[in-house]
């Protein structure tokens, strides 16, 4: 990312592929910036252990902890050797004097987290589960493509990288309601199965199911 | 520079779903935020206060405005460009901190909500959460992230409600030779123990011994292990016992103790592939009598044998910053 992080050497932190950084629901103090491999965050919800993100050099985690001691949300893995720099409440003052670029990323990645909340909260008051399911793929789009500018295109086929897994991880409804209603999109021509990927074949169409849907009241 | 630009009453900056990159500080008069509650559709209103940051989210993270910002009186705004904006932020950490308290609360709350819609069952308490994480990698056989958790579990919870359960799940995984697989089955592991045999009596010394120690009885379970590797001297756990013997030493403040035992046993097991963590606890008994220079040359030992990025080399590491006052 280009920063000079040599003064912060001492806070460094080697992980082995495998290792647990730390795991859902321990009492959190730390957060970690990677600076080497990859990063695994996994939740376990009921039953299932679900990839929620892989990050990678660059990025923060566990940054919930700078504030507030309160537990982990959700467990980090290291996917692969890792570096991280680790800071706590202590030296976290220290790191924000001498190095106001690491904060202003701190900031950006708080304001990225609040932004997909949002969204995420947005598909979840959806209570008609073809609106949800549409607007996971609204999200993911958005995501997607989040560097073009203008919407001019919208209309052309987009391809969403995802599985029915993790369309159901997004909308909260279970596989199989999810494979009902996929079933229901591919027959009507909205949306293509292909190899872990899906052909949406006109977001605008999905936007207005969603808009419809949508509380007004 | 940024500039400060005088808005009439009744008023708007700007509209919700406006994209734009100007951040704004409210230097006079009265602002109000409207936004739209995402859940109930109803019209939110919050005053910004005076010196008060808004449009921060939306210009940073470049997406469409959240809110409108209503102008109740004639009010005073500066105008900041994004890197007008960094700028600010680069020369002044403490407005980053304060604003990164205001965003991790705003994280906080949405993720509740979130978790709220989702969730199936009623919220779990983080000790109970640490637990069922354990078990559940337990269950699925995937243990070394189910001793991670139980581990932790015993450390933040040494008296805990699940402490039996989480010390019989870690022993069971510990016992096993590697290449093995333990026994899931609790009901199971605990018929072995029952068996009568001289044995799992041992076995169940061990065992009571790690309950033992997570309930901070360090005396009786010193007495455990004792029971344990004189039964089983030769055994793979006689030397995990022992070093439980020397780690329940230093637990008492019995700083003499601990070092002639680990002592002792260092001469013993010299190969053994614990070996750093037995001078940790060497160092460690030398600092708390006060023998800072012994200490110190522990702790550097460990730091050159034990594996890199291992949990006994980064306590060593901070055993020797602290020692330096650092």
């Amino acid at each position: 990312m280009g920063l000079d992080l040599s003064q912060f050497d001492r806070f460094k932190v080697t992980f082995q592929k495998g290792d647990q950084i730390f795991c859902e629901y321990e009492p959190g103090d730390a957060f970690y910036l990677i600076q080497e491999g990859r990063v695994q965050i996994v939740k376990i919800i009921g039953e299932i252990e679900k990839m929620i993100d892989i990050l990678h050099p660059g990025e923060i985690f566990g940054e919930m902890a700078i504030l507030e001691e309160a537990p982990r949300s959700a467990s980090a893995i290291a996917l692969d050797k890792v570096e991280v720099l680790e800071f706590n409440k202590k030296n976290f003052e220290i790191l924000m004097r001498g190095n106001p670029q690491i904060a202003m990323k701190l900031l950006m990645t708080f304001i990225k987290r609040i932004y997909d909340q949002k969204r995420r909260f947005m598909i979840l008051t959806l209570q008609d589960p073809q609106a949800r399911v549409a607007d996971v793929f609204l999200m993911l789009s958005e995501t997607q493509t989040i560097l073009q500018q203008n919407e001019t295109k919208i209309t052309d086929d987009v391809v969403i990288d995802a599985t029915l897994e993790d369309i159901s991880h997004w909308c909260g409804l279970s596989v199989a309601e999810c494979r009902q209603v996929m079933a229901y999109f591919t027959a009507q021509r909205k949306i293509e199965t292909l190899n872990n990927k899906f052909l949406v074949k006109n977001l605008n169409d999905l936007q207005r199911l969603v808009n419809s849907r949508r509380k007004k009241d | 520079m940024p500039q400060a630009i005088k808005y009439k009453a009744k008023s708007i900056i700007y509209f919700e779903g406006d994209v734009s990159d100007k951040v704004f500080i409210l230097q006079s008069g009265k602002v109000s935020l409207i936004s739209t509650d995402i859940d109930t559709g109803m019209q939110n209103r919050e005053l910004v206060k005076t010196g008060e940051f808004f449009g921060v989210k939306s210009s940073l993270g470049k997406f469409p405005r959240e809110e409108t910002a209503d102008v109740l009186v004639d009010s005073v705004v500066l105008v900041f460009g994004v890197l007008e904006f960094e700028k600010l932020i680069y020369a002044n950490p403490r407005i980053t901190l304060q604003m990164l308290k205001v965003f991790s609360n705003q994280l906080r709350r949405i993720h509740r909500q979130v978790e709220n819609l989702l969730a199936t069952e009623e919220q779990v308490n983080p000790e109970k959460g640490l637990f069922g994480i354990g078990e559940y990698y337990f269950k699925a056989q995937k243990f070394k992230p189910a001793l991670y958790a139980l581990r932790r579990y015993l450390t933040y919870y040494p008296a805990g409600v699940h402490q039996a359960r989480a010390t019989e799940y870690l022993v069971s995984i510990e016992k096993c030779p590697p290449g093995k697989t333990p026994a899931v089955s609790p009901a199971h592991f605990a018929k072995g123990f029952e068996g009568g045999s001289s044995a799992s009596a041992d076995a169940a010394a061990y065992f009571n011994g790690v309950t033992l120690f997570s309930a901070e009885k360090y005396e009786e379970a010193i007495s455990s292990f004792k029971q344990y590797v004189s039964a089983n001297p030769e055994a793979e756990y006689a030397v995990k016992a022992l070093s439980e013997i020397g780690k329940a030493f230093y637990s008492l403040k019995k700083y003499d103790e601990c070092i002639k035992h680990f002592s002792t046993m260092i001469q013993k097991y010299s190969k053994h592939a614990e070996v750093g963590e037995f001078l940790l606890y060497l160092g460690m008994s030398c600092n708390a009598k006060g023998d800072k220079a012994k200490a110190e040359g522990f702790f550097n030992k460990v730091i050159q044998i034990a594996e890199e990025g291992s949990e006994t080399k980064r306590k060593a590491k901070k055993e020797l910053k602290e020692l330096g006052g650092r």
